[in-house]
């Protein structure tokens, strides 16, 4: 193999190297690495690190996960033969064997994905009925009509939302250049003004749905009802969580759902056990937060706030959530249960940095999520 | 070293920019591969400064957009000169020219406001482009940036499309308020400015402050990176040293006590309770940790403040 390919070899099974480990380095990104190994000298290690650092990181989390892949890759402990083989070792506890399912919510999203015809509300006693129940306290064979509910009201809902936006974007914008170009045709009298209208921005959602043991049905229901009012919001962001931390979003909007859940089951290691709910949302903050979170994001937790981690990194990580998001809402379904209190300890340490606190443990409590949804800016 | 980034290096130095070699070589490489450079820091740590003494070492111009909220393509790019139009319609009025010429004439080069990324792709010579705080910038806008810096064209409807004659240099900086785009950052080499060390800190001071002694030069940088372990809400930069540095010396202050610090306070900290937290907690601390400093055996670098620190400072 002459320099050149070994090369080329090299930099691009780094590249996949970094690649596994989250950053974004596609070949695109090789190709410049290779352009700047060339316009350096690559005799140096240093400047061949502070060259192919430049390029292929593009934020500061990703400079640790770089240094370290870049020591294990460059300088492999074992023959250098192996070339790209060599991969990181921590990449080998992705595949795990054991057959971790999500019956529950891998069922819901098969069902989910079924289109979805215009199928008429029930009667209204019934529904009235329906609406005030606990989502648990429902029979087996009642929740798939409860999961039709849940579309139709969040299409009651998606209509008056986009109504209440069209009513409120009265502010209008001189459109100069129309204006002059017009006045133009009256000798330069500015007759007729043109104005612009104004875009009407959309709230951005993030939805974080704890799905550990007893939550998952409470979640799957809200991710529907998020899901189904996707396009009147802006964007609409889903992660589920329980120990860790795994984006649903395009599994949601995708065909091959099932399969991409299977993946996530797979990946996450320990679904049913406990919740971390702080440790989840560090996660969602390094990962994401960086893209999601602005000042028009709603960022909607739903979890009972029983975390089995670490209080102080919760309280941390809501406190960051708070100050860059521009609305946190939490929903508890137990605040649906009379005389709930929320005295465990995750959730009085999250309690301080949450605007909007409250259920969605029934139909009815969903309807009301609408009045939170329309604005993204905290009062 | 490269002899190119060694030299980017000594230009930068003689612009009076301390640079390590992780800066040089990004900029070498930015130029090189033509690529824009994306470089993130806390406030204060000079990532302006980088691209204003690029322009200079390349001995070519700086053309700057500090970005805001609600910034949007009429003010980055062009806009009409529309008083200019109205007063011309007006010269017009009594010529028999056509609708469509009179339209023609004022539509035209002369009656356009070149915003920066206009004036940057129009230049006579590829310049240095600085698009200052971009994080301030909404994502529409992002987007909008995103096109122009891959298309390096703008088209306007009365006059067609105007290719870069030449490519700028580009750098973008950001005190990650907001997160940028993946798109963005992907097009962009990416470079990190951390709080400087304590020994690029003290060349710094002895370089860029006139009249500052050695022994007062070692006391700042010190202080400076026992502050920056403490924890407060706005952390100073290099920025602040500097004018810190300036403010002792105006006060005739050749060292480092108490009183010296109390009366500058305010330079340092922006924010009341950062000032207030610094009075009542920490400053007997970060003092007794430059005294410390001070008696340590020469050479004196960062393994000594991290040496002292770990004794002086309290554990959190």
């Amino acid at each position: 193999m002459t320099v050149a390919t070994d090369l080329t070899t090299h930099v691009v099974g780094f590249c996949r190297a970094l690649r596994a480990r989250g950053l974004t380095a596609g070949p695109r990104e090789a190709a410049d690495g290779l352009r700047a190994l060339a316009a350096i000298n690559v005799g140096s290690r240093r400047e061949c690190y502070l060259a192919l650092r430049t390029v292929l990181t593009s934020r500061h989390e990703d400079l640790p996960v770089f240094d370290e892949v870049f020591d294990a890759y460059w300088n492999p402990p074992t023959a250098n033969n192996e070339g790209e083989e060599s991969a990181p070792p921590q990449l080998a506890g992705l595949s795990g064997d054991g057959q971790l399912k999500t019956p529950t919510l891998l069922e819901w999203l098969d069902e989910a994905l079924q289109p979805q015809g215009e199928e008429a509300l029930p009667a209204y006693s019934a529904v009235e009925i329906l609406t005030q129940k606990d989502f648990s306290t429902f029979s087996a064979d009642e929740l798939d009509e409860v999961s039709r509910l849940v579309v139709a009201i969040a299409k009651r809902v998606a209509t008056r939302l986009s109504r209440r936006a069209r009513t409120t974007a009265h502010g209008h914008q001189m459109d100069l250049r129309r204006t002059i170009r017009h006045s133009l045709r009256r000798g330069g009298e500015i007759v007729d003004l043109f104005y612009r209208r104004r875009r009407i921005r959309k709230t951005r959602v993030v939805l974080l749905a704890d799905v550990s043991g007893s939550m998952d049905l409470y979640s799957r229901f809200l991710i529907q009802f998020i899901f189904a009012l996707q396009h009147t919001l802006g964007q609409v962001e889903t992660m589920v969580f329980s120990t860790s931390l795994t984006r649903v979003t395009d599994a949601l909007s995708e065909a091959d759902l099932r399969e991409a859940l299977e993946h996530v089951a797979k990946e996450v290691p320990d679904w049913s056990g406990g919740t971390k709910i702080g440790h989840s949302l560090q996660t969602f903050l390094r990962r994401h937060g960086g893209t999601l979170l602005t000042p028009r994001t709603v960022v909607l937790i739903i979890s009972d706030g029983w975390d089995t981690g670490d209080i102080d990194v919760l309280t941390d990580a809501m406190k960051e959530i708070r100050s860059r998001a521009g609305r946190v809402i939490w929903l508890n379904p137990l605040l649906g249960s009379p005389g709930y209190e929320p005295i465990c300890q995750g959730m009085r340490a999250a309690l301080p940095y949450v605007d909007v606190f409250a259920s969605a443990h029934n139909l009815e409590s969903l309807r009301h999520l609408e009045r939170h949804l329309a604005r993204s800016i905290r009062k | 070293m490269h002899p190119e980034i060694a030299r980017i290096q000594s230009m930068l130095d003689e612009q009076g920019y301390v640079a390590d070699e992780a800066l040089a070589t990004s900029v070498y490489l930015a130029i090189q591969l033509r690529k824009p450079l994306l470089i993130e820091g806390a406030a204060g740590v000079g990532k302006t400064e980088v691209a204003k003494v690029m322009a200079r070492a390349m001995k070519t111009d700086l053309i700057r957009l500090q970005c805001y909220e609600g910034l949007d393509a009429t003010t980055s790019l062009y806009e009409w000169n529309y008083q200019r139009q109205l007063l011309h319609i007006r010269l017009l009025e009594q010529s028999d020219k056509s609708l469509e010429v009179k339209e023609r004439e004022i539509f035209s080069e002369p009656f356009l406001l070149k915003r920066p990324l206009l004036a940057a792709i129009t230049h006579h010579r590829a310049p240095v482009l600085l698009l200052d705080e971009v994080d301030r910038g909404d994502d529409e806008w992002e987007s909008f940036l995103l096109e122009v810096l891959s298309d390096w064209q703008v088209s306007i409807p009365e006059i067609g499309t105007i290719k870069a004659q030449h490519i700028p240099y580009v750098v973008l900086t950001s005190n990650r308020t907001r997160e940028l785009g993946d798109a963005l950052r992907r097009r962009c080499l990416y470079l990190w400015i951390d709080y400087p060390t304590f020994d690029k800190e003290l060349a710094i001071v002895r370089r860029k402050v006139p009249g500052v002694n050695g022994q007062l030069a070692e006391q700042i940088a010190a202080f400076m990176q026992f502050v920056r372990r403490t924890k407060l809400e706005k952390t100073p930069g290099l920025a602040e040293t500097l004018d810190w540095s300036a403010a002792l010396i105006a006060l005739h202050r050749d060292h480092l006590d108490r009183d010296a610090v109390e009366q500058t306070l305010g330079v340092l900290f922006k924010q009341r309770d950062d000032a207030d937290l610094m009075r009542t907690q920490w400053l007997d601390h970060l003092l007794r940790g430059v005294q410390e400093v001070g008696q340590e055996p020469p050479p004196r670098n960062q393994q000594t403040i991290d040496r002292v620190a770990d004794r002086v400072l309290p554990k959190r």
